[in-house]
């Protein structure tokens, strides 16, 4: 029987939807070229520039500093955020939804510039601080939907066998209810980190002086710097990205072996 | 999965974050600087933390107006910003910035006194220019026949589908104006009547409007004529040798970024001392060579390579720069340009 060469077809076309540009920029990242418009030999200049820039990194170590700290903290949140709207159904949590709903669906300039007046009017000093507050507000609101899904189809039944069986509420939900939701969680964990990671907007409002992000420097380097080294920066994010992606792969393809 | 272990890692993470912001406030002074990305040489940064016995550190906006947005809601804590001239008044007016302490600048004394003579504050009362850009013609020698340095080469039939003009209301506007021989901040309607009429049969020979894309456009060939900005075009002749760029007889416009220092400052001494450095002759024909704009600093000229020096697009003739002007802001004014803007953006 002959099979329909359609689902393969439809597959690559989109593959190539998805990561012709990353290629078309990996590839440029080598171009000698400053405009990347026409192939001008290879080289590794703009990878050697990149090397020098402090600039650059600063700005890289201040965007995962404040990315790692607001996931855990959204992730904190946000996990017990969906845990209260799932169980209770008042009134009160019936606001409680739509305040996480909020900021979702709130334009971020609006956000941005309501957290900035608010923290010029506590006169808090801008700076990662203000950032890091920013992203968890945002955050939180993202693990808090992605959890609530999981919720949404857990069997409760489990967690009061547990407390059946002599655990009690802190045991059930430390040991049984929690590693259950744990793709959830990740998940939401996981969205939180790359929203984070490359939020231009609200960032540059709460920023203060000092604490460039990475999305906030390569704006301002596409209006104004030299792009090449932007093409090589993001080739090497790409490739801690796979290779993070690879070993967590290998980690949980080892666990299933055992 | 042990989620029990991630989450203990995460509150490791947390403390770690709140830890360093209380280290942080026991060093150096710090002046902190607020401008483009990759406008001022390193080598000139690290040197005066050496000397002050400071540290800079720079943070980088990617347009006047987020800036404005910005410092207007009330952001605090720069020491030092580069706005264009345009928004540096503007800052001004409305009471942001500190008038310079000239006892503490003195190199401002070298800053070239044909450009004063068109600046929006020539008297440096509270902004000292820092870097200039022409906005002029680019082509390809190649491709356009008998050019001339005139604004007059976007009305070449044979060049139709293949020009662009910036997508900027007062660049385009003003570069028509100047065709005329009006001045690019005239207010008189007539004037700009006829301005908009030149713009629309300019259009008719234009692929687009465009800010950005010009470079590479005109770098790969796809365009062969441009309105453009020298500091960028500069940068696309080091790509392709083809590329020409002239700044028109009939005049063009000199757009300034200037060093103002904000009014709730804390480093004030510090930063005067910083303007002082950077209009140093020396640091600023280095400053020059390195980010391909022109620092107006006339004692630097005579410090820079032959190369430089000997550029028409950035020393043009006498009698040539003597048109150029500086875009002003207008204020209400401002109505007459966005109505013709609009006419020729809605043209046919």
């Amino acid at each position: 029987m002959k099979h329909s060469r359609l689902p393969l077809l439809t597959t690559l076309l989109v593959l190539i939807f998805f990561y012709l540009p990353i290629v078309v920029l990996v590839v440029n990242s080598f171009n000698a070229s400053r405009f990347g418009g026409t192939w001008e030999g290879f080289s590794l200049k703009w990878y050697a520039q990149l090397w020098s820039q402090d600039e650059i990194w600063q700005s890289l170590r201040n965007t995962l500093f404040i990315a790692f700290g607001a996931t855990a903290v959204a992730t904190v949140f946000g996990t017990t955020a969906a845990f209260a709207l799932h169980r209770f159904s008042s009134r009160l949590q019936r606001f409680h939804y739509t305040l996480i709903y909020t900021p979702l669906v709130v334009p971020e300039i609006l956000m941005g510039m309501s957290l900035l007046l608010l923290f010029v009017a506590l006169g808090a000093q801008l700076g990662l601080f203000t950032i890091f507050l920013a992203h968890v507000t945002f955050c939180i609101s993202y693990v808090a939907m992605v959890v609530l899904a999981r919720l949404q189809d857990f069997d409760f039944s489990i967690v009061e066998a547990a407390q059946d069986l002599g655990a009690g509420w802190w045991t059930a939900a430390w040991r049984v209810l929690l590693p259950l939701l744990a793709p959830g969680i990740a998940a939401g964990a996981l969205l939180a980190f790359t929203l984070s990671i490359d939020d231009f907007v609200i960032s540059f409002f709460v920023a203060g002086p000092g604490s460039t992000t990475l999305p906030i420097r390569i704006y301002s380097m596409i209006k104004h710097g030299s792009p090449p080294l932007i093409n090589a920066l993001s080739t090497l994010l790409l490739l801690v990205t796979f290779v993070l992606v690879w070993l967590s792969q290998r980690l949980t393809e080892e666990k299933n072996q055992t | 999965m042990k989620i029990q272990r991630f989450i203990g890692a995460g509150a490791c993470w947390l403390s770690s974050l709140l830890l360093p912001g209380v280290a942080e406030a026991a060093s150096k002074p710090t002046l902190h600087v607020y401008t483009w990305a990759d406008y001022i040489k390193p080598e000139i940064v690290k040197r005066f933390e050496k000397e002050n016995q400071c540290r800079v550190v720079i943070d980088t906006f990617d347009s006047n107006e987020s800036m404005y947005a910005k410092l207007k809601a009330g952001a605090t804590g720069y020491d030092i910003i580069t706005p264009s001239s345009y928004m540096a008044k503007m800052l001004f007016d409305q009471g942001m910035l500190l008038p310079l302490d000239h006892s503490q600048v003195p190199n401002i004394e070298h800053i070239d006194p044909e450009y004063l003579k068109i600046a929006i504050d020539p008297d440096m009362h509270h902004s000292v220019p820092y870097m200039l850009t022409n906005t002029g013609i680019a082509y390809l020698k190649k491709r356009v026949k008998k050019p001339e340095a005139s604004w007059a080469l976007f009305d070449r039939p044979e060049l139709k589908g293949r020009t662009t003009m910036l997508n900027d209301m007062r660049e385009t506007i003003g570069a028509a104006l100047k065709f005329l021989g009006f001045s690019l901040n005239t207010t008189d309607e007539k004037q700009l009547e006829a301005a908009r009429d030149v713009l629309i049969r300019w259009k008719h020979n234009m692929a687009k409007f465009e800010n950005e894309q010009y470079k590479t456009g005109l770098a790969s060939g796809e365009f062969l004529l441009v309105q453009g900005y020298s500091g960028d075009i500069l940068k696309a002749q080091e790509e392709n040798k083809d590329i020409e760029f002239v700044l028109p007889k009939e005049g063009y416009s000199v757009a300034c970024d200037d060093l103002v220092i904000p009014k709730d400052a804390r480093e004030v001494t510090l930063a005067h001392k910083f303007i002082n450095l950077v209009h140093d002759p020396k640091t600023a024909a280095e400053n020059t060579e390195f980010i391909s704009y022109l620092c107006p600093n006339k004692a630097s000229y005579v410090l820079l390579g032959k190369e430089i020096r000997n550029n028409p697009t950035l020393f043009p003739p006498a009698e040539v720069r003597a048109k150029s002007e500086v875009i002003h802001d207008l204020g209400a004014d401002n109505q007459k340009y966005i109505k013709v803007w609009d006419q020729v953006k809605a043209a046919e």
